[in-house]
């Protein structure tokens, strides 16, 4: 099916928040992006078709994003964050943790295709690292015991209750 | 984990005395004042009720736009963005006569190392971004906004997302807001994972839908920017100042802080070695000292503050002797960093600094658009040539290459991407250049000078 | 309607502005830039990413300045000049910064100078000897980009790319085409096209001439030449009329590669693939290279003294027995003036008749007898710059990037850069393709079928009479003119156009609005328009229109025909027709004729004189008994019912000069190999009239000679002897004959309306078949099964000449039908399905090739291969011009296995 057919709704609504048509790219593209985890050369084509773009000129686009991908990724992807705020406070460890509890490096995946692992630039959660995204949620202030716990709640039941809610912190006093 | 936490319990005093004796001057949170209230939901009745949206009320169509733009530029309200200019200033360069579409971006990117203050600000009290939203854009002229967000802040987005329609089905969005005939929609939309969107013209190359590239200025946004229409991009927090500023008045807000070049408050994000890293909001002109030592708690553990960075990834590191510096614009600069975006990085003692530029220098490298050919050929040398220095295959000479390279991007790029990169080198240099030698003396006497391959690496995600 | 504004458009002179640079002080028009002004007064700022051709980008910063009173030094190529501005290009700080940058920008580069063909006329390399830098201090891994292959005719070597993104720059504002893509980010940036795949695009040559280095490079030169070792002439593209400039390198007899200098030729800089990869036509080992003479039926080589003594002497008895008149001569109108000029001389003098014809009759002629009928003038009156300038054009039937692709990209810049409004009349639907979308640009789109074009103008007529958009001098002055047109048009239904055009009332309002409010308003049509049956009528509904709309005789509106092949204009100005002399002048006007048969001192047979197909006619009813023809292949350019084939062989001579044994020629007595373009001096006339100079780039192949040289042998074989020791003593008797002619400078003089044809026009001659001109073509229905069929044009091919081009035959090896994807939804085909087209008349069998912009309904064959696809047209002469038109017919297709 394509997109249009898929997302009829969504893509009217997402065109008509601007008044050029190309700003709809990077929507659009996490549309393709959403069901299939990474972003296909029919998709492409089809939404340089929407947009009036060449495919080429799409292409350029999706590269230099760092979010999308092109080649598919694990159920879970996991994305640790490598940075100096974050690696001030361990998260080499949490690599290397992951590394030994999954059996992947950076760049990985899983041979089950659960999870991938990529090391990734600053998210800002600085104050409550090391921290990791993995998919659309985030996890902060991890230690060992927590990423076990996350990668068995993932899983088993496809989401983990550690995820992060409203980001506030320090947190504010409970009364 | 080997990382200890303390668990935060405590609310960030508002006056205490600090270890020289000094005391802060009491002051107020403004921007995060309704979050710090027990069980605050940053929904739209709540907002409401601790106040929210009387600014709009008193504003939209009681008072003239250019009294709006003159009440802000009294304030003395200046980026938090990064650079700090003068808010208010900034909107009057919009061209008066112009007629046809303009347009407010709310920059919340924040992809800046160090810096975590917006995605509070968004997730926990959308309505206080967006009322600020809807008065620049009223102060402007546009009648659209754009919220261009970081792609990794799904949540945040959403929750915008939310507060968005509960603000529109209000009518504090859309046609005719509260009958004064002023029209505002906004609108989020998601960026998708480059540090460099934060800059305001890659973010409205983003915005448009293309590689997200800074623009050759002139022309600037003010005359040339979304669409080629005139166009402010602001920052959260500098926004989310807005509905205090006029409800409370511009003397009330230029009275905060260190007057009268920077006024309000900062929301601090402390990371790094401290016992509560978080965000603080404090007064411009707080010492170091004072947000490390009092609301920080002071260094996770005994070993000492060896270096801390004032401002986000961007700004040069600074060293113990240091700590007395006021935190605001001016008092920064002059100790030769910069207040960028407020975040506070503590470094202790036993840290290695020629790795800690390092890791910065990887980020750098990794977030360069590509543009311009300094800061695209010079990020990927420098971080090579750290690289090797850290991986003990370092030459005497290099240092004379680092500096001299970093001498060599800073102001000759496109952007201020070029003269971010080389403050952590050049930050490490001056204060810390015996740890260069020492790695250095490591490899010569081991005899590893020889480069590693790593020219041909690919990007490290995805 | 009496004054005529006619203001030279090229340079408009703004305010000056004076700054200092390195000292001197120079004026500058107000928004120029720093690097330009620079350049004014000899001071050359080192630059990569700087093109006059683009807009700013400041990637490479090489170009730093001081500017003094700014506090960080400037990129010269982005900064406008400002009042008493002062700039320093060579300060110590500026050098360093130099310096600095260039070591940036080498630190990736591989030094692979030995090996980039590159090598001597690389910005890089003369920069870093510029700047001798020591040895690098770069001891770190170069970036390494893995080879991938990238097209068949153009080579990436990324890594020597310094990320200027030019190629990308030009690709999408100059060429629109938008197929190059910066990928990645940082260092790792390369410049693919879409994923993995090969580059797929106009091929325009573009990327390759104006990357700085050796990132981009032909694989039709791939490690040949050194550039010092080349030899260069400066000539024009002898394709198509747009006349583009062109340098051809050679080595010896050997030609290596066309590329074309900013700057330089109306083309300025700008070729499309026929220029730039198609060179290698001539050089095809099936040239002739020696004189053949049938001999017990078989074409046997010959020496050329028995080939002209053979010719002569066939000749004299032919005459003697049939007279002058049972010859005919027909001449492409791809030879230069002076041959064309020679042709007529000799067809006229030496022989003795008016049956002459060129390849202009196919369609140039419908409208240069409509320019002559209205404006008096037979030539544009706009030129390209006007082109620029305008600010609303509307295209009718132009298939212009396929067709006049340089002139394509004069109306692009004036859409993009100038902001004109362009409705385009185009059977064309918008479409993302690699290869450029005139529909994409405009603001105003009418996608009809050619055979309704006629329709579309019908109704930007009556939208312009409904809503009273008449010039109002014009309705004062010529009441009738205006009453009989308005008559004229009131039958006709909305309803009616809208089902054939599928525009409705409003459509036809806003584009004729924005015709009436237009300040330069230029019109162009082509091959679309003029090859189709009544491509007269409608040209004189496009002067009505511009005559309706008081834009005629304006300053920078005008009418622009676009010619197809390199010198039709010049074809029909040397009198390669029986209606003209040269000039052209009425064959039948006495004075005119005097004064040209004067100067040649001979009598020229009476008017008359037979065209094209009148002469295939008189030859199969064996009127005509002989025939010259000079690189010209009716068998396989006319419909198989126009029976070239067996008029010709009924011939008692049948002479051909040519560089291939064409199907044409494969009939003749004798066949002559006759020089390109690229191995002779001569001129062209472009489409837009400006005559411009070719040079040899190479010496002729084998035995083969201009085909001037040959008539002027001949004749005085035949005892008229035309003594022209080269082709510019031509030149030079044109001149005699028509006055001025050519004046050979950079751009053309353009002639300005004449005030008392419009008048001739507007009080009596519009009449003429005016009910025939203003009568709507009714809509017919398709019967199911059956596409409508057009010959069109590709634009990887001109003629069929082009398809001898190695180059281009690695685009575009066959011909194919092109078909809409709905229609091959409905065919159920794929692409490269075979398919059998079928008619009354024949059958074709073809290749499917899918392509979104063919309009539903139709289908397309781009006419340069072979000559059966000709079997299934049939063929309708225009009475008044005798163009003859076989453009477009209706087939059934089926699949074949
Ligand atoms: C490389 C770079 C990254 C930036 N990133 C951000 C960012 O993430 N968020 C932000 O608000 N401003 C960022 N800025 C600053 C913006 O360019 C701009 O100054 C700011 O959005 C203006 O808003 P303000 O005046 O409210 O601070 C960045 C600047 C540069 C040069
Ligand atoms: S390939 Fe050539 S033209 Fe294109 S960006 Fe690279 S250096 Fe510039
Ligand atoms: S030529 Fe000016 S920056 Fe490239």
């Amino acid at each position: 099916m394509t997109l249009s057919e898929k997302y009829r709704d969504e893509i009217a609504a997402i065109l008509a928040r601007y008044p050029v048509k190309r700003s709809a790219l990077i929507p659009l593209l996490y549309l393709a992006q959403r069901e299939q985890g990474y972003i296909t050369e029919e998709a492409m084509i089809e939404i340089a078709g929407i947009l009036g773009l060449t495919p080429p000129q799409v292409y350029e686009t999706v590269t230099f994003y760092t979010l999308f991908n092109r080649k598919p990724v694990g159920k879970f992807h996991i994305q640790i964050c490598k940075s100096l705020m974050c690696a001030l406070v361990g998260s080499d460890s949490v690599i290397e943790w992951i590394n030994t509890k999954l059996g992947i490096g950076p760049g990985e995946t899983t041979p089950d295709g659960l999870f991938t692992l990529s090391l990734v630039e600053c998210l800002a959660s600085c104050g409550t690292g090391p921290m990791m995204q993995i998919n659309d949620d985030y996890y902060e202030r991890l230690t060992e015991e927590k990423v076990d716990q996350i990668l068995s709640d993932l899983r088993s039941t496809g989401s983990s209750q550690l995820k992060s809610g409203p980001f506030m912190w320090p947190e504010p006093t409970k009364t | 984990m080997k990382a200890e936490y303390e668990p935060v319990t405590k609310e960030a005093t508002p006056s205490s005395p600090t270890p020289n004796g000094r005391t802060m001057p009491q002051h107020e949170v403004i921007l995060l004042k309704n979050m710090m209230q027990p069980g605050y939901g940053g929904s739209l009745t709540e907002y409401e009720r601790a106040g929210g949206y009387q600014a709009i009320r008193m504003t939209l169509g009681k008072m003239a736009p250019s009294d709006v733009i003159a009440a802000v530029r009294k304030s003395g309200l200046r980026g938090r963005g990064g650079a700090g200019f003068p808010t208010g200033v900034k909107w009057g360069f919009l061209p008066k006569d112009y007629q046809g579409p303009r347009y407010l971006c709310c920059n919340a990117d924040e992809s800046e190392p160090g810096t975590f203050k917006d995605r509070q600000l968004m997730e926990r009290d959308p309505h206080q971004v967006l009322e600020g939203i809807i008065l620049a854009c009223y102060a402007i002229g546009a009648e659209s906004a754009y919220i261009y967000i970081r792609g990794e802040l799904v949540l945040a987005a959403a929750i915008l997302e939310r507060a968005i329609g509960e603000a529109r089905a209000a009518g504090y969005i859309g046609k005719n807001i509260l009958g004064t005939g002023v029209n505002v929609d906004v609108w989020v939309h998601r960026g998708a994972g480059a540090y460099i969107c934060g800059e305001e013209t890659a973010l409205l190359e983003s915005l448009e839908g293309k590689r997200g590239l800074p623009r050759v200025k002139p022309p600037f946004p003010a005359t040339h920017g979304l669409y080629g229409k005139p166009t402010v991009v602001n920052n959260v927090e500098t926004l989310a100042n807005l509905p205090h500023i006029l409800t409370r008045g511009p003397e009330w807000f230029a009275s905060i802080g260190s007057p009268p070049k920077s006024t309000g408050t900062r929301i601090f994000c402390v990371s790094g070695h401290v016992k509560r890293p978080g965000n603080y909001e404090l007064p411009m002109g707080v010492t170091a000292r004072e947000l490390i030592y009092e609301h920080a708690g002071g260094m996770r553990s005994d070993k000492p503050l060896k270096a801390f960075i004032p401002g986000g990834a961007s700004a040069p590191f600074l060293t113990p002797a240091h700590l007395d510096v006021k935190l605001d614009f001016e008092s920064v600069a002059a100790a030769g960093s910069m207040l960028g975006s407020g975040g506070v990085t503590v470094i202790e003692e036993g840290t290695n600094m020629v790795w800690a530029a390092l890791r910065l220098m990887e980020f750098f490298y990794h977030e360069s658009c590509g543009k311009c050919s300094p800061c695209r050929e010079g990020s990927s040398w420098l971080v090579q040539i750290m690289r090797r220095i850290v991986a003990k295959r370092g030459r005497m000479e290099d240092l004379e290459t680092l500096s001299d390279l970093c001498k060599n991007i800073a102001g000759r790029t496109v952007c201020a991407f070029g003269d971010a990169e080389v403050a952590p080198i050049q930050g490490t240099l001056k204060y810390w250049r015996d740890e260069y030698v020492a790695l250095i003396r490591e490899a010569e006497s081991a005899n590893l000078i020889m480069p590693k391959p790593i020219g041909a690496q690919q990007h490290s995600s995805r | 309607m009496t004054t005529l504004a006619s203001q030279s458009t090229s340079q408009q002179t703004g305010p000056l502005v004076r700054l200092t640079i390195d000292g001197i002080t120079v004026h500058v028009p107000k928004g120029t830039l720093v690097i330009e002004a620079a350049r004014r007064v000899g001071v050359m700022i080192p630059h990569f990413c700087y093109h006059p051709k683009l807009k700013p980008d400041a990637n490479c910063r090489m170009c730093l300045v001081e500017i003094e009173k700014m506090p960080k030094l400037q990129t010269a190529c982005s900064t406008l000049v400002e009042e008493g501005m002062n700039v320093r290009t060579a300060t110590p700080v500026v050098n360093d910064a130099h310096k600095s940058v260039l070591e940036f920008i080498l630190s990736n580069h591989p030094l692979d100078c030995p090996v980039c063909d590159q090598g001597g006329r690389c910005d890089l390399q003369d920069f870093s000897h510029q700047y001798t830098p020591t040895t690098s201090r770069f001891i770190e891994i170069k970036r390494v980009f893995q080879k991938e292959y990238f097209s068949p005719l153009i080579e990436t070597q990324m890594n020597r790319c310094v990320q200027c993104l030019r190629c990308v720059r030009y690709c999408n504002e100059v060429m629109d085409v938008k197929a190059l893509a910066p990928v990645g980010r940082g260092t790792l940036t390369e410049i693919k096209h879409f994923g993995p795949h090969p580059l797929h695009c106009e091929f325009c040559g573009g990327c390759v001439q104006i990357c700085p280095v050796g990132a981009i490079t032909s694989r039709l030169s791939m490690y040949e030449y050194r550039p010092w070792m080349l030899k260069r002439a400066d000539t024009i593209c002898g394709y198509c009329a747009d006349g583009c400039q062109m340098t051809v390198q050679t080595k010896g007899q050997e030609l290596i590669e066309v590329n074309s200098a900013w700057g330089a030729g109306r083309n300025n800089g700008d070729l499309c693939v026929r220029g730039f990869f198609g060179f290698h036509a001539v050089s095809h080992p099936a040239r002739l290279t020696h004189p053949l003479i049938r001999r017990n039926d078989t074409l046997t080589v010959a020496t050329w003294e028995e080939a002209l003594a053979f010719i002569a002497e066939r000749v004299s008895t032919i005459k003697q027995t049939y007279g002058g008149q049972s010859f005919g001569g027909l001449i492409s109108s791809r030879c230069t003036n002076e041959e064309l000029y020679v042709f007529q001389k000799f067809m006229r003098v030496t022989i003795g008749t008016n049956n002459i014809d060129s390849s202009a009759r196919y369609g140039l002629l419908n409208a240069v007898h409509a320019m002559r009928a209205v404006q008096g003038v037979h030539r544009w009156t706009v030129s390209f710059e006007d082109i620029v300038a305008a600010d609303v054009l509307l295209l009718v039937g132009t298939n212009i990037t396929e067709t006049n692709p340089v002139t394509g990209l004069r109306v692009k810049e004036a859409v993009k850069k100038q902001r004109a409004s362009l409705i385009t009349i185009e059977p064309l639907e918008p479409s993302i393709e690699p290869i450029s979308n005139i529909a994409n640009l405009s603001s105003l789109h009418c996608s009809v079928p050619s055979t309704y074009m006629c329709n579309a103008i019908l109704g930007l007529l009556k939208a312009v009479v409904e809503n009273n958009w008449i010039h109002a001098d014009l309705t004062q002055r010529h009441p009738t003119y205006v009453r009989d047109l308005s008559e004229a048009l009131a039958p006709i239904k909305w309803e009616a156009l809208q089902a054939t055009t599928g525009q409705d009332a409003a459509w036809f309002a806003a584009a004729a609005k924005l015709l009436a409010e237009g300040q330069r308003v230029v019109v162009l049509t082509g091959q679309s328009l003029l090859r189709q049956t009544g491509g007269y009528g409608n040209c004189l509904n496009l002067f009505d229109l511009l005559l309706l709309t008081g834009k005629l005789d304006r300053g920078g509106c005008g009418f622009a025909p676009l010619a197809e092949e390199n010198n039709e204009q010049g074809a029909i100005e040397m009198g390669a027709a029986p209606e003209f002399l040269p000039g052209p002048c009425d064959s039948s006007a006495r004075t005119e004729r005097e004064r040209i048969l004067s100067s040649w001192t001979s009598d020229t047979p009476v008017a008359g004189g037979a065209s094209l197909v009148e002469m295939l006619d008189q030859a199969r009813a064996g009127i005509l008994k002989a025939m010259f023809i000079v690189g010209e292949n009716p068998v396989a350019s006319l419909p198989a019912q126009v029976r070239a084939h067996d008029a010709l062989r009924k011939l008692e001579l049948l002479v051909c000069q040519e560089l291939f044994l064409t199907d044409t020629a494969a009939l003749a007595h004798v066949v002559l190999p006759a020089a390109s373009s690229l191995e002779k001096a001569g001129t062209f006339t472009n489409t837009e009239g400006h005559v411009q100079a070719i040079r040899p780039a190479i010496e002729p192949i084998g035995e083969s000679r201009p085909d001037w040289e040959i008539m002027a042998a001949l004749s005085s074989l035949l005892g008229t002897p035309m003594d022209y020791a080269e082709s510019r003593d031509i030149l030079k008797e044109i001149r005699e004959v028509i006055p001025g002619y050519g004046v050979l400078g950079p751009s053309p003089m353009m002639p300005r309306v004449e005030a008392s044809a419009i008048t001739r026009y507007l009080t009596d001659s519009y009449r003429h078949n005016l009910g025939e001109r203003y009568r709507l073509l009714p809509h017919q229905k398709l019967a199911d099964g059956t596409l409508q069929l057009e010959l069109t044009h590709s634009l990887f091919h001109s003629g069929k000449f082009s398809a001898k081009a190695k180059g281009l035959l690695l685009v575009e090896p066959e011909g194919t039908l092109r078909i809409s994807p709905r229609d091959a939804n409905r065919f159920m085909l794929n692409n490269g399905d075979r398919v059998r087209l079928s008619n009354i008349r024949g059958e074709f069998t073809t290749t499917v090739k899918i392509m979104p912009r063919v309009p539903p309904g139709w289908a397309w064959f781009p006419n340069h291969f072979g000559s059966e696809v000709m079997q299934l047209f049939d063929c309708t002469i225009d009475p008044v011009t005798r163009v003859p038109a076989f453009r477009t017919t209706s087939v059934s297709i089926v699949k074949v296995a």
